[in-house]
């Protein structure tokens, strides 16, 4: 082997060397080691409510709270239960998957639910007075009406006289 | 015999069409896997059950076409190549495809050591005829692809294989005069000796070398198909650029350095290239031209370094030729089985994160609330759909809102799910150009320790 190709031999390794760590390091630099997908928040963790302003979005904030609720007590995330509830066969699926039964995902919707009442409470939106008498309610409704309100809460804050009876025309006024 | 110049022309011919096909469905895959419903691990197989036969059957091989002779050996091989190409374009189901890729590799091998054995008699020196049966092998092994890719693309996957059927009879005319010599004069054109034992270092180096490579290719183009929703011939063109750094790596030639200081060139190159695929940034094709340059710079130096290694001073050649081949392939087959479950793990993961990313946003973005129960019941649909892929969620806007305030808020929506997915589908792979890497520069340990034992 003669010096001049043990040289080049030299120099072929050092430019190898230099040439992957540039790439490395440049790939680094740019946040190469970052790239992935954003992490879901734990939903057993409180969710501050966003300035709910209006009917509208406290409906939205408290679907959100009671998806997260149900979500805890089935050690699921609250974007794979919101994806399971979109549709019944979607539902069934989930259950399958998770090994969960209809008594459960009941249980679990209404726990939602009721963390909602507390969390809309905290947050102001809704008055104490009545929390009772929601949470009575939320106890009793059938699985698919609760799924319902979780879906859309609208429905619950729009029509308090029908899930809570004569009461709810005068707890109405309690809204803001 | 036929003039030396049409014989070498098939003798390269068939070497590289032999080597190519150990990666060259990398590309059919997705469409394999498609179209015979199965999954991503057993369609692994079609590559793996390939590489694992040609590993175990080429030092065989080597010894049969010493005994049978080279010329009826090559020619038998390619006949058996061609056959079985034909069968695997004719199966209707993975086994079938399976076992005729097993029998494709029996008769590559026999094949392909034979024209080891026949190479040095054609072009007058057994330092060229290496040089010219690594660098096919070499050129071949990252041709495929893209060639794979094309065929995929404008015919089915059948036509890669049917395609092999013609172009390997073409390769044995040639050879056949060789064949009918041999058959006449009843000689045996090698001599029979005594065979000596393999260089270990050089093949242990090959054999993590080629895994390492194995990782690029497969998992690039599983990235750019499944991953970044490429079509094959998309994927194709983008994977092309590999064989052309091969290309220009195999200019340099011996004058670039000793064997060992390619060959760790070599290996740095590759581990640096599949480092770089370990960390992109972002879910751009160009983002992997620079890495997929400093992979087929860093393959053709240190495969041809390694099999020259391997090879120099070493008799008979066929018997080192078929430990070189066998190294290889047998790289290749470890390589995959060893990151097939990494990955597609990973995978399965990473497409539960980035669609739970994805619902996040949705549930979180200010959207009118009953478009976002529309679009989480668009995007189960869509996973229903696409079960076990990273989806395609465009169709799950469709259509867009008519109001021009919802309609921006759905397409600014729109874009960040896709980013979710394209992060999920990048950073799934991670970790397997990671493990490439880590054996690309693990190889450096035998070519470090080659000169001193018994170069």
């Amino acid at each position: 082997m003669n010096e001049r190709t043990e040289k080049r031999g030299r120099f072929l390794v050092v430019a190898a060397i230099v040439a992957s760590l540039a790439l490395v390091f440049t790939y680094l630099a740019a946040g190469g080691s970052s790239y992935e997908p954003a992490k879901t928040q734990d939903p057993c963790k409180p969710r501050p409510w966003r300035d709910p302003e209006g009917l509208q979005q406290i409906a939205e904030q408290f679907s959100l709270s009671a998806l997260d609720g149900a979500a805890c007590q089935l050690g699921v995330s609250r974007e794979t239960l919101a994806r399971a509830l979109a549709t019944p066969e979607s539902r069934k699926r989930f259950a399958q998957r998770y090994g969960i039964s209809d008594a459960e995902l009941a249980r679990a919707i209404r726990a939602g639910l009721l963390r909602a009442v507390d969390d809309a409470e905290r947050a102001g939106v809704l008055n104490p007075l009545l929390g009772a008498p929601l949470r009575a309610t939320i106890r009793q409704i059938p699985i698919d009406q609760a799924i319902e309100l979780i879906k859309d809460a609208r429905s619950l804050l729009d029509n308090l006289e029908s899930f809570l009876g004569p009461a709810g025309g005068l707890i109405e006024q309690f809204l803001p | 015999m036929t003039a030396p110049r049409p014989r070498l022309a098939a003798l390269a011919i068939a070497v590289g069409l032999v080597l190519a096909d150990s990666s060259i469905v990398v590309l059919a895959l997705p469409e394999i896997y498609r179209d015979l419903d199965t999954s991503v691990a057993g369609v692994t197989w079609v590559l793996i059950s390939f590489n694992l036969v040609m590993a175990l059957a080429a030092v065989p091989a080597a010894h049969l076409a010493r005994r049978i002779g080279p010329g009826r050996a090559a020619a038998v091989g390619l006949a058996v190549f061609a056959g079985a190409g034909l069968a695997c374009g004719l199966a209707a189901e993975l086994s079938t495809l399976i076992a005729a890729r097993c029998v494709q590799a029996v008769g590559g091998a026999i094949a392909v050591t034979a024209v080891l054995e026949l190479l040095p008699a054609t072009v007058g020196s057994e330092r060229r005829a290496v040089a010219i049966w690594a660098t096919a092998g070499a050129t071949g092994a990252a041709l495929g692809p893209a060639l794979g890719g094309l065929l995929t693309e404008l015919v089915s996957w059948q036509s890669i294989f049917l395609a092999q059927a013609p172009i390997a009879i073409l390769a044995g005319v040639p050879i056949l005069a060789v064949a009918r010599h041999e058959a006449t004069t009843g000689v045996v054109s090698t001599e029979l000796r005594r065979t000596g034992r393999p260089h270990l270092l050089a093949n242990l180096a090959l054999a993590m070398v080629s895994a390492a490579i194995a990782a690029a290719l497969f998992l690039l183009v599983l990235l750019l198909i499944e991953g970044w929703r490429l079509s094959p011939i998309g994927a194709a063109i983008v994977v092309s650029v590999m064989p052309l750094a091969a290309l220009l790596g195999a200019r340099l030639g011996p004058d670039a350095g000793s064997e060992r200081a390619r060959a760790a060139a070599g290996a740095i190159l590759v581990a640096g290239g599949l480092g770089g695929l370990a960390l992109l940034p972002k879910a751009e094709v160009v983002l992997t031209v620079p890495p997929q340059l400093l992979v087929g710079f860093g393959l053709a130096l240190v495969l041809s370094a390694l099999t020259e290694t391997a090879l120099a001073g070493r008799a008979p050649q066929a018997i080192h030729g078929g430990w070189t081949i066998s190294a290889r392939h047998a790289g290749v087959a470890i390589g995959l089985i060893a990151l097939t479950p990494l990955f597609t793990s990973d995978i399965a993961q990473q497409r539960h994160d980035a669609i739970d990313a994805s619902t996040a946003i949705v549930l979180d973005s200010r959207v009118e609330p009953l478009l976002k129960l529309q679009l989480a019941q668009r995007i189960e649909d869509r996973l229903e759909g696409e079960r076990g892929k990273v989806p395609t969620l465009g169709p799950a806007f469709e259509p867009l809102p008519e109001d021009p305030g919802d309609r921006a808020d759905v397409i600014q929506l729109r874009e960040e799910l896709q980013d979710q997915l394209d992060r999920g589908a990048t950073h799934a792979f991670s970790p397997s150009f990671g493990l490439g890497a880590l054996i690309g520069l693990l190889a450096l340990i035998p070519i470090g320790l080659a000169r001193r034992v018994d170069l």
